[in-house]
């Protein structure tokens, strides 16, 4: 289990913005499907399900499994602008593996929030000790696949007209991978 | 000498001024004129206030030092790569107090990029495996910045500090 005690955080992007870090609730269903509602149609064509229903919002919010799927919202005052889950498996041969998956507000990218995010998913899946962390991306998000590429997540695999968008056209799907396979002990400087 | 109209207060010919920060030990190089300046009329050091600034000011050292030029000489590299090491053991004895272990894997890795970018072992990779190890510390110090709610270092932010040239540099996500 994760301790979530470092909750909630603030942080400052570059430009001076300032942001509040924590944990999804169940209080935060309404904030989150205005969040999804302003994320714009063509980013929404990749989501793996259809956040346009609001009750999809609201099952997940009363549904919250942190050793699961761990929610963390970044949010300007009341305001959710990102949102990163890293999701994890209990039992089963990935129970080591966790997938990163991060939504950034539009008028928050550009800004650092992403890398921010990433580096938040990062410190969790360190204190979660799973040795991989994975993240997936359609082709065309080149600057998300350019952020985790510098957050030291290497591109591991490309399937080709792999995935579909949500008007049915098939892109091709980025793997990478962050290996955490430094033990504590022998960090030694 | 120029015909400079006494309202840009600019007199080309006056030499870059130089500083040693007795705080944060940042080595600078400066335009006077450009630079804001305290009560005692002496320049201030750009990284004071700024969250962990020795280990700031000694990546940017580092970071626009000539060690990277065309006609960087054996010495400047053998220079940089002590320099860096320096550095590593600098972020090593912060992040030794810190539950940071993703600050410290990027630590990891700058360690391992060192010891094999050692130029005395003439490999022609040496100044790719230091340029890994300087950027790899970068990261553990952001993550050291992150831990506290600040920004990331953008050494960019202070290259007219080392007298450096620009380069592009943009926060894509």
């Amino acid at each position: 289990m994760i301790t979530l005690n470092r909750y909630p955080r603030e942080i400052m992007l570059r430009d001076g913005a300032r942001l509040t870090l924590r944990p999804m609730g169940r209080e935060d269903a309404d904030r989150l499907w205005e969040f999804f509602c302003r994320i714009l149609p063509e980013d929404k064509m990749y989501f793996r399900v259809d956040v346009d229903r609001k009750e999809m919002v609201e099952r997940w919010a009363e549904h919250l499994d942190y050793d699961s799927v761990l929610p963390i919202l970044a949010l300007e005052e009341d305001r959710v602008v990102g949102d990163a889950t890293l999701h994890r498996n209990k039992t089963g041969w990935k129970q080591r593996v966790g997938t990163v998956r991060i939504q950034i507000a539009p008028d928050f990218r550009q800004r650092g929030l992403g890398m921010s995010m990433i580096r938040e998913m990062r410190h969790l899946g360190e204190k979660a000790a799973l040795h991989y962390l994975m993240a997936e991306a359609i082709e065309e998000q080149q600057p998300a696949i350019r952020a985790f590429e510098k957050m030291g997540f290497e591109r591991v695999g490309v399937y080709r007209n792999f995935v579909n968008d949500q008007k049915g056209a098939l892109h091709n799907l980025v793997v990478l991978l962050y290996h955490m396979a430094y033990s504590e002990e022998g960090m030694s400087f | 000498m120029y015909n400079v109209p006494a309202w840009l207060r600019y007199n080309f010919a006056m030499p870059l001024s130089r500083m040693t920060c007795p705080s944060c030990g940042a080595d600078l190089v400066y335009d006077s004129h450009e630079a804001v300046k305290g009560p005692d009329g002496t320049a201030i050091c750009p990284y004071r206030g700024r969250g962990n600034p020795e280990l700031r000011a000694a990546h940017d050292l580092i970071y626009f030092g000539k060690w990277r030029k065309m006609d960087a000489t054996t010495a400047d590299i053998r220079r940089a790569y002590n320099q860096i090491g320096r550095h590593l053991k600098a972020i090593g004895r912060i992040l030794e107090t810190k539950d940071l272990p993703a600050a410290k894997r990027d630590l990891g890795k700058a360690v391992e990029a060192h010891h094999a970018g050692d130029p005395a072992g003439e490999s022609p990779d040496a100044l790719r495996f230091m340029d890994h190890a300087l950027s790899y510390a970068h990261m553990a110090i952001d993550g050291l910045l992150h831990e506290e709610g600040l920004p990331p270092h953008d050494p960019m932010e202070f290259s007219k500090w080392y007298d450096a040239v620009e380069v592009p540099f943009k926060e894509e996500w």
